[in-house]
């Protein structure tokens, strides 16, 4: 029986993140499965584990009992710290502050954007197709309020024009600085693979494909040559084999397109 | 480390946070005080790496300049300086402490530090923001690189107020209050156990909520008796020391955004 058990949807933006933090390391864990688009996160069985219904969650059992961590930024630099293994946090003290600018960068301004369009056209569209009695009563057993208003917005396609468009203005400025620093180093905040590299590579694995005006060989030579790397690391391909809907299958497309 | 400067406002919010830790490293950094109710964070010489001063999210924080690099992010900066000092106990050495004070931090500046800068800067910023003149304002404003950190300039310039983001922020304010007064509960005398960068960042953005919203505290006597303690701890005393105004927690720049979505 492994001590850690990670409750995740698909190797994609948070859920990803501990998923590829854990696989890099070399730490064994139990993968449990929580369908977003079904609403599982929700449901009483994993509120037990995580009463605030978000994704995704970590238990780590040991001496201590059973310990529930949440945040997926937070699970990953406390999986670097627990366990042994390749360090995923840069020796030099500047580097570690870059690394932690880059992960809230991507965590509070660029990936809200981000996710805003992902849902706008992916998960919202998907989940209207369900029953709206359905969907109403799944809505009010979410227990944040913000992640209420957060659901139901996307849910009712409610984004405005003008939050489309600064999330469309976020994304292309935080693609053009990305561009920038790796440029100036190997990868995301250091020259040495990082947990900034896992997060922002969750987010942006497949910009060739979703926002192809914005990043490409010719556009963004350096995220191009930055994504390759980590595309090529075992266990990104661990991660990415661990998915379940048709999000993984980018995978493939975007390595045939950048390799 | 090439040649550091820390440029910072007042000792409230942010620049508490990281004067405060600088304080208790005990490194000899060079502190320089500037005007951030004058642009002036805006106009740092020497600067060849400037995106996280240009793309911070914290709003008008210090900001740590060195061998050319704007540092940004009070938090990480308070970690940072612990860091290079060797570890002066500012964060706890064990993995799952260490997740549990990162947590409470991230609540702290993505929950409370938006909701405290919009009520300081409404009751302490507004009127002398509102009062410089459009040209210089422009000028002022267009120096700052981020649309959004600029939006915040000119809604505070603009003296529309919303009252349901108000409203919000006063509810954040108490919330951040409880959350103090249930973690002081079991009478441990700093938020994590051993004092910390939480004690420092929630004392940072909360102590200037007593005079702005005192229903907060009034029933929270724990809380109360925490932020006197926390002000009475030799780096705190030194950071409020720098102050040129005779209540620093009175003064407030534009802060962050209050969360987009979700």
């Amino acid at each position: 029986m492994t001590d850690v058990t990670l409750y995740h949807w698909e190797p994609n933006a948070n859920s990803g993140k501990p998923m590829l933090a854990l696989m890099e390391k070399g730490v064994p864990f139990a993968s449990h499965y929580i369908d977003m688009l079904q609403f599982d996160q929700h449901k009483p069985e994993y509120l037990a584990i995580n009463p605030q219904g978000t994704i995704p969650a970590m238990t780590h059992r040991g001496a201590w009992g059973s310990r529930v961590l949440t945040e997926s930024t937070a699970i990953m630099e406390y999986v670097n710290a627990a366990f042994p293994g390749p360090d995923l946090m840069p020796a030099d003290a500047q580097d570690r502050w870059r690394v932690r600018w880059w992960m809230k960068f991507m965590d509070q301004w660029l990936g809200p954007s981000f996710s805003m369009i992902g849902w706008s056209v992916f998960v919202g569209p998907r989940v209207r197709e369900r029953d709206p009695e359905e969907l109403a009563a799944a809505i009010e057993r979410i227990p944040l309020p913000e992640r209420r208003a957060a659901w139901k917005k996307a849910i009712s396609g409610e984004f405005s024009a003008e939050e489309m468009a600064e999330s469309r203005r976020r994304v292309a400025l935080g693609i053009a600085r990305l561009e920038e620093e790796l440029g100036k180093r190997d990868y995301v905040g250091s020259n040495a693979y990082s947990l900034a590299d896992i997060n922002i590579f969750n987010s942006t694995y497949s910009l060739p494909l979703s926002q192809p005006d914005l990043a490409s060989k010719e556009k963004t030579p350096n995220i191009m040559r930055w994504l390759k790397r980590v595309y090529e690391r075992e266990a990104v391909g661990k991660t990415w084999a661990m998915g379940k809907t048709d999000m993984a299958a980018r995978y493939s497309l975007v390595m045939e397109g950048i390799v | 480390m090439g040649e550091a400067v820390l440029y910072h406002g007042e000792p409230n919010g942010a620049s508490l946070t990281v004067l405060a830790a600088l304080a208790e490293t005990g490194l000899d950094i060079s502190c320089r005080p500037i005007e951030l109710l004058a642009g002036a964070r805006h106009h740092l010489p020497g600067l060849a790496e400037p995106i996280a001063l240009d793309l911070g999210i914290e709003g008008e924080g210090p900001v740590l300049v060195i061998g050319g690099e704007a540092m940004t992010e009070s938090v990480f900066l308070a970690q940072y300086l612990d860091e290079l000092a060797g570890g002066c106990g500012l964060q706890p050495d064990d993995a799952y402490a260490h997740w549990d004070m990162l947590m409470w931090c991230r609540q702290i500046t993505e929950r409370l530090s938006p909701a405290a800068a919009l009520l300081g800067n409404l009751a302490s910023a507004q009127a002398a923001i509102a009062a410089i003149p459009a040209d210089r304002f422009a000028a002022l404003t267009g120096a700052i690189v981020s649309d959004d950190l600029r939006g915040r300039w000119q809604a505070l310039h603009s003296g529309v107020v919303d009252p349901a983001q108000v409203a919000d922020s006063e509810a954040k304010v108490d919330a951040a209050a409880q959350r103090c007064e249930d973690k002081l509960a079991d009478g441990r005398d700093w938020l994590m156990g051993p004092f910390s960068i939480a004690d420092l960042v929630t004392y940072s953005w909360l102590a200037g909520m007593e005079s702005i919203r005192p229903a907060a505290f009034a029933c929270r006597p724990l809380t109360r008796a925490w932020l006197a303690r926390v002000a009475a701890r030799p780096c705190v005393v030194t950071a409020l020391s720098l102050a040129t105004v005779s209540e620093p927690l009175r003064s407030w720049a534009p802060g962050p955004e209050i969360n987009r979505w979700g």
